[in-house]
């Protein structure tokens, strides 16, 4: 080839340097390739070196090692001994800048204050909805003193997991999560119930979005539309009078009720034009906006990849900022209604210790739980010694915020028109459509639940495919079965039975027992049986940890 | 002395390292031994110092015995052969009896490797004393060096004194002969130092070539000249007029050129040479001797490529005159008719 006794830069070509790696496909010049200069080379006249020489050697040597053998052969790669401290690692640019890489190991490392609000973002769900009516099924004081206490004990046994990996001194597991610690110390059950508990626990969620999802659609199109239409349907509505408007879509029910909708449906039924009547019969909560939330969700679940929506996680913290503002408020609008009474229950109020407790306990179960991705979440703490001390103020600062929004949702809640009990397991939906504030609650929520059900359904797929079939996306027919499985999961809840307050609990209950009462204790109770330091009174708490965990579950279903 | 055929026969049945490159010409090689045991770093040494691409099936998994002949020439008339000593004991002893003669013979340059990390120091003794017996039979003439590989494993406040001892040790074993120790590792510039330093003791009439590449350097005004060794690009001899910055750049230069011979002959192209040339200053490479290339640096950017470059050429024909003239053994070339 003539090319090669020509020489390869002209001389007008100045500020250019030999190409350093690059493509070996051709040796056109005018072929772009990556290459790297060091600074050093183009400006004469820095003394200073921005690069260590040994840095700046070992890259040369990697560089050139790295063309003697295939790309996944790793007879030449670098141990980890001849590498530069992280200080010394620099990314070069074409043009001859370069820049440190910040952080060291692949993990970049953050601050205390970016954990605690990682944990704090990832705890705070959908749940939030629910405390209000929790704290009313307890009764005020007692739901106060319940949501201290969950979150304590909650706090504890996240405490018990982070822990757990460190007690295992003979295997690396750096990156383990706490499935995988099960699996060391019970096994294979370990592995498939903790997993299956964690499967209870998203699948869950998933119902309860869904639930959700077409509640805040519903409305949605219903203020569009009323809007829209100039209709007023406030007075066929049984709620306050004046601005700040609070309903009671189902009056005449008692405690520990389930509710079947087509019964008591008050809407803006029968007053309005034929228009309405079908607009009514096309957008009706249970019956249709469900199934038209299939033709949106289905496809985005079939999609291979989720990336694209962990992008959308800010939408969460603004979601939740916002309903603190909202409820902050409407509290300050509506005023204080609280009457103490202690055991007995009044027209208007609800007594302060129920029985119906267990179901605040449900649900804060699932309020506080992240126990399946806590020592994740931990791991890219940048001083590590304070994960302890982080988890306890990112716990505080959740357990505050749902006192927050419960209280005042509690004590705001005009009794005297109202009855207490009217609180509805979503508390949004004490607000009628019509409510501004409320509306733009609900558009916000519902565009984070569409961006989060995906990420959602994503790792369900790959826990449970990757679990079967070894394979994170068998085939497009394995997928579509699991999504259909779990939209119809969503649909049938949403038609028949959509409390999103009981699903919450019981689900919550399920993947409690498991995941936060009694695997955390046991294995607690086991790695200090091995090391010999079991004593009998750590023994007994953890013990009845476990019998709280089961009797919290039993009690769903009693009470 | 190397044997060296001179009859016709020899053309029916060629010794390997006898070959015809042309119908009158007869080449002698040498060989260049690199031994050592099996997982010692041999293959990769080859392979940095070479530029061979290792293939991943030619990697061996198990111990094996078996002389690798490289096509790898250098210096003119080398061959680098590469032989892993290792497996069952029995295996190594009827292998060293019976093809003893045949692989010992030749020998120019027995380059042994020990890995730093060996467990069996022992054995990796009684090896190296079997091969400096065969060597000591025969290739008398053989220039010994060892290698004590894979130093970046051993802490480096420990290095210079385990370096220490295995010298010590390794010296006492090897007498008669003499042997040169060096310490290397991959990961820095103790293996391209000590090639370097190989490369140089074997190069014929070095400080010949030192004196007159100075003389060339002062005379075309040249900022510093650098003779590398044609096949493996280690630097024999530089000089420079002024200090450099960048203690690690003939490796860097090499390591370059290296990866460029690599693009190069995956196109069946050959690297001849290269001008590099900014506001700042001009480098120049190109063929030099049969044995050696030359890199020239300018840093007065107002001379033309074509002075320089017609410099260099002069000079060639005078270096290659000098490497013709003092030809000793290694430069044999045997014409016949």
């Amino acid at each position: 080839m003539e090319d090669d006794c020509r020489p390869l830069l002209s001389s007008e070509q100045t500020g250019e340097s030999y190409s350093h790696r690059g493509s070996v496909d051709s040796l056109d010049v005018k072929v772009k390739r990556p290459f790297h200069v060091e600074p050093r080379n183009i400006v004469d006249d820095d003394p200073q070196e921005r690069v260590s020489a040994e840095a700046a050697i070992l890259n040369s040597r990697v560089h050139y090692y790295g063309r003697l053998t295939g790309s996944s052969d790793r007879l030449l790669s670098p141990p980890d001994h001849v590498i530069p401290r992280p200080e010394e690692i620099y990314i070069y640019s074409p043009l001859g800048t370069a820049f440190k890489v910040a952080g060291s190991d692949h993990a970049s490392k953050n601050p205390s204050i970016v954990t605690i609000f990682a944990i704090w973002n990832t705890m705070m769900g959908t749940s939030i909805l629910s405390i209000p009516w929790g704290i009313k099924q307890a009764g005020f004081t007692l739901g106060v003193v319940i949501l201290i206490f969950t979150g304590l004990l909650m706090l504890y046994c996240c405490y018990i997991v982070l822990k757990s990996p460190k007690a295992i001194s003979c295997v690396d597991t750096s990156n383990w999560e706490f499935p995988d610690v099960c699996r060391h110390y019970f096994g294979k059950f370990g592995q498939w119930s903790s997993l299956v508990f964690s499967m209870v626990s998203l699948i869950g969620a998933m119902v309860v979005y869904w639930v959700l999802m077409s509640n805040f659609l519903y409305n949605t199109g219903q203020f569009i539309y009323n809007y829209a239409h100039n209709v007023n349907v406030s007075d066929s509505e049984f709620g306050t009078n004046g601005s700040d408007k609070v309903i009671c879509p189902y009056p005449n029910t008692d405690p520990g009720r389930n509710d079947t909708m087509n019964v008591l449906y008050l809407g803006s039924s029968g007053n309005d034009t034929s228009d309405g009547n079908s607009f009514e019969h096309y957008w009706s909560k249970t019956n249709t906006v469900p199934l038209y939330l299939i033709t949106l969700l289905l496809p985005l679940l079939c999609f291979r990849s989720a990336s694209f929506f962990a992008r959308f996680t800010f939408l969460g913290t603004i979601s939740v900022v916002y309903l603190i503002v909202l409820v902050t408020f409407k509290a300050v609008r509506l005023g204080f209604h609280l009457e103490f009474h202690w055991f007995d229950s009044t027209q208007f109020y609800v007594p302060e210790f129920r029985l119906l407790f267990p179901q605040l306990t449900g649900v804060l179960t699932l309020a506080f739980f992240i126990h399946n991705c806590i020592i994740t979440l931990m791991k890219s703490n940048r001083h590590q010694e304070n994960n302890v001390r982080d988890l306890s103020v990112a716990y505080l600062l959740v357990g505050m915020t749902y006192l927050y929004v419960g209280v005042l949702i509690f004590a705001s809640f005009p009794s005297p028109p109202l009855f207490k009990d009217c609180i509805e397991p979503n508390f949004l939906d004490n607000f009628p459509t019509s409510d501004v504030m409320v509306f733009v609650a609900r558009t916000f929520l519902l565009f984070q639940m569409i961006t989060v059900y995906p990420l959602l359904g994503y790792l369900v797929r790959v826990q449970i495919m990757g679990q079967i079939f070894g394979n994170n996306y068998p085939s497009f027919f394995h997928v579509l079965t699991l999504n259909i499985l779990i939209v119809g999961a969503g649909v049938l809840m949403a038609k028949f039975y959509p409390n999103i307050g009981s699903i919450i609990r019981f689900s919550g209950a399920t993947c409690g027992l498991a995941l936060v009462f009694v695997f955390p204790t046991l294995v607690h109770m086991i790695s200090l049986r091995r090391q010999g330091r079991l004593s009998l009174p750590s023994a007994l708490f953890h013990s009845f940890l476990i019998l709280l965990g089961v009797a919290n579950l039993i009690a769903q279903f009693f009470l | 002395m190397p044997c060296v055929y001179l009859k016709l026969e020899v053309s029916v049945f060629l010794h390997p390292w006898v070959t015809r490159l042309q119908s009158n010409q007869l080449y002698l090689y040498f060989q260049v031994l690199l031994m050592g045991k099996s997982g010692s770093g041999k293959t990769s040494m080859r392979s940095i110092i070479f530029a061979n691409y290792i293939a991943r099936d030619t990697r061996r998994l198990g111990a094996t015995i078996d002389v690798e002949h490289s096509h790898v020439r250098f210096l003119g008339n080398l061959v680098l052969n590469l032989w892993d000593c290792g497996g069952q004991d029995t295996f190594m002893e009827n292998y060293f009896t019976s093809q003893r003669d045949n692989i010992f013979r030749n020998v120019e340059v027995l380059i042994y490797v020990f890995d730093v990390e060996s467990r069996e120091l022992e054995k990796d003794m009684h090896y190296y004393q079997s091969c400096l017996e065969a060597i000591l039979q025969n290739s008398p003439d053989a220039k010994v060096f060892c290698l004590v590989h894979k130093m970046d494993l051993v802490q480096e406040d420990q290095r210079d004194l385990i370096f220490k001892e295995r010298e010590e040790d390794l010296k006492r074993l090897s007498r008669p002969l003499a042997c040169t120790c060096f310490r290397t590792s991959i990961w820095d510039e103790t293996l391209y130092k000590a090639w370097s330093s190989i490369v140089y003791q074997l190069i014929p009439n070095v400080q010949q070539l030192e004196t007159n590449l100075r003389n060339f350097a002062q005379i075309i005004e040249a900022d510093e000249v650098l003779l590398f060794e044609r096949a493996t690009f280690l630097v024999i001899s530089h000089y420079q007029c002024k200090e450099q910055r960048d203690a690690h750049r003939f490796e860097k230069i090499s390591n370059i050129i290296k990866q460029f011979k690599l693009s190069c002959s995956k196109l069946a192209a050959s690297f001849q040479s290269m001008e590099v040339r900014n506001s700042n200053f001009a480098a120049f490479i190109d063929v030099f001797t049969s044995n050696t290339y030359v890199m020239v640096i300018m840093s007065d950017p107002s001379i033309p490529s074509a002075a320089t470059l017609i410099n260099i050429r002069n000079a060639r024909k005078h270096f290659e005159k000098l490497e013709r003239v003092d030809g000793p053994k290694h430069s044999l070339h045997m014409r016949m008719r």
